[in-house]
């Protein structure tokens, strides 16, 4: 909502409106960090960070809630309309991204401390550049998010395709490593999830991104967004489609 | 926005057969598919030398509803009496410019007024029964037009107020007098009283601005089922009555009509400012 607007009558509503606001942004940079602590966990061989990053999801899952019963009270009481309403159902669906984001990033925590120190010798290469091109995304989202910044989200929802295509190229790598010597496969495979859990961190930063454009814009964004080709070889077979992945995985 | 807007990716998937949110969004398709019921085309209205409606032009679509909205003295109701020429009775209120009911200029000199409003009926905030019984309450409007025999009257009768869902309540003190009757069910009754000389068009100024939820409901469940036969325009203050009853919604503001849109659209992402923050709570 553009400041020039004119006050609204009814002062409480956009007082809950600017908590709502705030307390996204707040879940957003929770999210981030965690994000970061677990990536530093896995590049940094770094055991605090990876250690934080677990903790705080609770922390978040807490926010999520608080978000939800918001909304759903607002949705309630004030039947908001126009930019409030697509304002407040994107709240509603942002808020379970957030909340998926900040699971994957401690399920990346919890994998790197199962990932042993003689595994040193493995390539993190590709990881780092992945890691780096998802955190972005999820800083540009959430930047979005937070400034309601159409713009910005249709940069996040075009970006997403280089994060698929630097996973793909990873699938075939690490399956080269485990063919090499099957002693790799337990590392590998943890490499694998943990690719794979930021490739879908960076597929809830595009959904953030299509809920802020609807929400600015109140045009809901194509269904088919451009997505990098997927992970196929002959050799190796098909990479299985991505599946919700809990903490356990 | 620059050319890298993702709608131009929708293309190769909407050739494939599907639809995009926006084409499948809301009635507008069925709005479009219906005829104008009445036109208006350029119509002013003046109060003296108040210029009450400035330059207004919209359609209202054949059996659908369309709901009108705006702050008070935006010209919403001033456009229902225009539409049955109510204004008629005050001298010093004219009108220029074209009401187009079926193709005819209404508000062109030599209108039968009569005629006009047994086709164009109206429906006010407040109850207005006749002091006189059930029965004659309803039957009092056709008199005025058909010369019907007993028993062809006491089925109009039955059959309007079946129609609006009071047959069942009322059909044992038919002779009773109606102001007997409850505020909701005595709003029904003016409604019964209204279809019962089969308009066309049905006008509702805020019909249910004095009624309680339950009434509210029954009121707004009818018009869902008188519009399979009526074209009906409802003047309401209640925005969510308008997003819950009407197919199209037009916000009028300081004798403008601002925007005319699909309920959906217009309430979920109106293209005009003034309309966001009327509806936002911003300004009255």
């Amino acid at each position: 909502m553009s400041s020039n607007d004119p006050r609204r009558i009814v002062r409480s509503y956009e007082q809950e409106l600017n908590q709502l606001r705030a307390m996204m942004a707040r879940m957003g940079g929770m999210v981030e960090s965690q994000t970061a602590n677990a990536l530093a966990g896995v590049l940094n061989r770094d055991g605090e960070a990876a250690q934080l990053a677990m903790e705080q999801d609770p922390d978040v899952d807490a926010v999520e809630r608080e978000v939800e019963g918001r909304a759903i009270r607002m949705l309630a009481l004030r039947a908001p309309m126009a930019q409030d309403l697509r304002e407040i159902v994107s709240a509603l669906k942002v808020t379970s991204d957030l909340e998926r984001i900040g699971d994957y990033a401690a399920n990346i925590a919890k994998r790197s401390l199962r990932i042993g120190t003689g595994d040193a010798g493995l390539s993190l290469g590709a990881l780092r550049n992945m890691g780096r091109l998802v955190q972005e995304g999820l800083r540009l989202a959430i930047d979005a998010l937070s400034q309601n910044d159409e713009a910005k989200a249709i940069e996040v929802w075009h970006s997403d395709k280089a994060v698929d295509e630097l996973y793909n190229s990873m699938f075939r790598e690490l399956i080269t490593y485990m063919m090499e010597d099957p002693r790799n496969i337990t590392s590998c495979t943890h490499l694998l999830f943990i690719a794979k859990n930021l490739e879908r961190i960076g597929d809830h930063c595009t959904n953030i991104a299509e809920q802020v454009h609807y929400s600015v814009t109140g045009e809901l964004l194509p269904a088919a967004r451009p997505r990098g080709a997927p992970a196929q070889d002959r050799a190796y077979g098909t990479e299985p489609d991505a599946t919700e992945e809990g903490l356990e995985g | 926005m620059n050319e890298q807007h993702p709608n131009g990716t929708t293309t190769a998937r909407q050739q494939q057969g599907g639809v995009s949110f926006t084409q499948a969004r809301g009635n507008g398709q069925a709005l479009a598919a219906s005829r104008a019921m009445i036109s208006m085309r350029g119509l002013d209205f003046y109060y003296g030398s108040n210029h009450a409606l400035k330059n207004i032009s919209i359609d209202l679509p054949e059996r659908r509803v369309t709901g009108l909205i705006g702050p008070s003295g935006c010209g919403k109701s001033t456009l229902l009496r225009v539409l049955n020429r109510m204004y008629d009775l005050y001298p010093g209120q004219r009108a220029t410019g074209e009401v187009l009911l079926d193709g005819q200029n209404i508000i062109a000199p030599g209108t039968d007024t009569n005629v006009l409003r047994s086709r164009v009926g109206m429906v006010f905030q407040k109850p207005t029964p006749f002091p006189m019984s059930v029965f004659e309450n309803v039957a009092f409007g056709v008199k005025l037009h058909e010369n019907l025999d007993r028993a062809a009257m006491e089925t109009r009768v039955e059959d309007s107020l079946r129609r609006v869902a009071l047959w069942a309540e009322v059909k044992d003190r038919l002779r009773a007098p109606a102001a007997a009757l409850s505020g909701g069910q005595q709003q029904r009754l003016c409604i019964a009283r209204t279809i019962a000389t089969r308009p066309e068009v049905i006008l509702l100024d805020e019909p249910t601005s004095a009624l309680d939820p339950i009434s509210t409901a029954r009121i707004e469940e009818l018009l869902d089922e008188l519009k399979v036969e009526f074209t009906i325009a409802i003047v309401t203050h209640n925005l969510q009555q308008a997003a819950r009853c009407a197919d199209q919604v037009a916000f009028f503001y300081m004798g403008e009509l601002v925007e005319v849109a699909s309920a959906d659209r217009l309430f979920t992402a109106p293209r005009e400012k003034r309309t966001q923050d009327y509806i936002t709570g911003r300004f009255g």
